[in-house]
């Protein structure tokens, strides 16, 4: 395919850190494209630079040099206002952690981007609650989040990532804090939600997680030294 | 984006009311400032009130006298009645000497009634006010001890709600009977309407025969014919009660323009430290909402993380931490509002009311101005900061934070 046509292309990203004197490179030149509706799993031990490049797919970083261009739009050239646009309009998150709002209902914690996208108040909550019932938590949505469970809670997150109808959704370890039966109900909630077209991104050190994704790209040492298609095991 | 500002607004406030034992002591000290500041300052405006009162109705050819406190037996100084008959022989310039003072008496006219003061006025007037109807208090009355009455506008307004002309009236004084033969206007100097001592004058006469018999009096007031020889003719006074006494007793006079220009020096003084307290307090309460912003910045760094990755700007951030701080003093200044009206105005009505008879009116617009004021300046000086501080977090750190 070519470069045109991928939602995310990566050409000779590198990403150096500077503490001090002392510079670390992160990203040492990585170039991929991700087309529209691929389900791509992104793997490598820690200090292979995966985090570095889920920041930069996320938008909330921009490389040191090379492209990226999300959507076409190309993200190294932006300021922090026009990042946050594209994180609000073109990607949605999903945390190992949740980061739900605490003391905030299931369904404000969704209707989130929502309100920073100006929707009004009561076409926010409506749509919100759309979004809820997906994810199967419709009678949930006056819940807070300590008074869910884990996997619920992600399914919130879920929730809140996609309500704004991103181009992508980015997840980071995304069953890292579940029990095993619980990832897999994660899991298959994000194949139907790939299923439905939409294009995800998934990083995660467990094989038996990416094996869910198409594609695993796998890193080392900040560059990629593997990109493949997953043999279909199930 | 008005939809914004109020979704700001009520999750601020879900925010606060969730740590609303830290929200109440983060304000509390912008609660006492507010409200100590505002109890003054209406406090004050009563004060001058009452001494713009009293100024109003005296006019600049009137001065009293009365005996110096600091002295051993404060007692042996009383004026007598006598006393001041024969001063207005011995002194030049003396027009008319009465008796200063009032005695506060129910009067009713048919349903109307109220508690007023009664004061002893001569033929030659103190009082500053014209009349709108009637006359004043002639020789004739003060000579035949006549049950006649000048009320000013306060009475007026009290005994007489209906208006008109009252002249001819009787009105009702416990047992006797006074014939209302003039009414003053509204005073044009002075903040509140009232006359310095009484709201209905009769024949000082009359007044030493129904209210003081032979007792003696604390003060008494003067009407020189020479306003410019006002200095020279208090001194003479002062030197005549020395002597008739027998030198043991000291006196002290005032006129308007002595009286005046010591109360401006002590409202100058109140007004400085009104002022001091407020900027005070303003830094102190300042001071408070900053740290506990900042602790709550600091707290909720991964929640700034999250709702930047989600999409939030650094203005958007910015604004829910500065509405925040706005809220808390709101609020603060709110409650310090509502504290510092009623104390001002209890010891406005119990105390100043108590003591000289006139009900300032209490400055809302004021109050609600500097409440007001004092929340914005609170909110900008140290509220900006946190917020700023906010905006400014990277969301890759916040969301790393533990």
């Amino acid at each position: 395919m070519s470069d045109s046509a991928g939602v995310i292309v990566c050409r000779d990203v590198t990403k150096t850190y500077k503490n001090g004197s002392l510079e670390v490179q992160a990203l040492r030149g990585v170039s991929f494209t991700i087309a529209a509706g691929e389900y791509v799993a992104i793997m490598g031990p820690s200090g292979s630079g995966k985090s570095t490049m889920m920041n930069l797919l996320g938008c909330l970083d921009r490389p040191t040099s090379g492209t990226y261009l999300l959507d076409g739009i190309d993200v190294g050239t932006l300021d922090d206002n026009a990042l946050a646009a594209i994180r609000l309009r073109k990607l949605g998150f999903v945390f190992q952690g949740f980061n739900l709002l605490a003391r905030t209902s299931a369904l404000k914690n969704v209707a989130l981007p929502l309100f920073y996208a100006g929707v009004p108040g009561p076409k926010r909550l409506a749509e919100a609650e759309r979004r809820l019932t997906e994810v199967g938590l419709g009678d949930r949505a006056e819940h807070k989040p300590n008074e869910l469970s884990g996997g619920q809670q992600q399914r919130v997150a879920i929730a809140r990532a996609l309500v704004n109808d991103p181009a992508v959704l980015l997840a980071d370890e995304p069953t890292g804090n579940l029990d095993s039966q619980t990832s897999e109900e994660i899991m298959t909630l994000f194949a139907r939600v790939n299923a439905g077209g939409r294009t995800i991104i998934m990083v995660t050190h467990d094989l038996e997680v990416a094996r869910n994704a198409k594609r695993i790209i796998r890193m080392k040492d900040g560059v990629i030294v593997a990109d493949e298609a997953t043999l279909a095991v199930y | 984006m008005i939809g914004q500002i109020g979704q700001f607004f009520s999750e601020a406030f879900a925010v606060l009311y969730g740590n609303r034992i830290r929200s109440l002591l983060t304000i509390l000290g912008l609660i006492i400032g507010v409200a100590a500041v505002i109890a003054i300052q209406i406090l004050g405006h009563g004060m001058s009130g009452a001494v713009g009162g009293i100024l109003g109705s005296l006019n600049d050819k009137s001065f009293f006298l009365f005996p110096n406190a600091r002295q051993s037996d404060v007692t042996k100084s009383f004026i007598k009645i006598r006393d001041i008959e024969a001063v207005k022989l011995a002194v030049p310039n003396i027009l008319s000497a009465v008796p200063a003072g009032s005695v506060q008496r129910r009067i009713s006219v048919g349903h109307a009634h109220a508690r007023l003061a009664l004061s002893a006025d001569s033929d030659v007037t103190f009082a500053a006010v014209p009349l709108i109807y009637g006359r004043n208090i002639s020789k004739d009355d003060v000579a035949t001890s006549a049950h006649v009455a000048v009320i000013n506008d306060n009475a007026y307004h009290r005994l007489f709600p209906a208006g008109g002309d009252p002249t001819g009236t009787s009105i009702r004084v416990a047992e006797r009977r006074f014939v209302v033969i003039g009414v003053q206007g509204k005073p044009t100097q002075g903040i509140i309407p009232v006359s310095f001592g009484g709201d209905v004058l009769i024949p000082y006469t009359t007044y030493e025969h129904e209210y003081l018999r032979s007792r003696p009096l604390f003060a008494a007031r003067f009407v020189v014919a020479d306003a410019t020889r006002m200095a020279d003719t208090e001194s003479a006074v002062l030197d005549y009660f020395r002597k008739s006494k027998g030198g043991r007793v000291d006196y002290q006079t005032f006129d308007r323009k002595s009286f005046a220009t010591s109360v401006d020096g002590i409202f100058g003084v109140l007004t400085l430290i009104v002022a001091l307290i407020g900027a005070i307090s303003l830094l102190v309460a300042g001071i408070g909402i900053m740290n506990i912003m900042l602790v709550s910045v600091t707290e909720r760094t991964r929640e700034i993380g999250v709702r930047k990755a989600i999409g939030a700007t650094n203005f958007q951030v910015l604004a829910q931490f500065f509405v925040e701080a706005l809220l808390l003093s709101l609020i603060g200044c709110g409650i310090g509002l509502a504290i510092g009206l009623t104390a001002g105005w209890a010891v406005n009505r119990f105390a100043l009311v108590a003591i000289s008879g006139i009900v300032a009116p209490i400055p809302w617009l004021q109050s609600v101005a500097i409440a007001v004021g004092f929340a914005t300046l609170v909110t900008l000086l140290f509220g900006t900061y946190p917020a700023f501080r906010a905006s400014r977090l990277d969301p890759i750190e916040a969301l790393r934070y533990e």
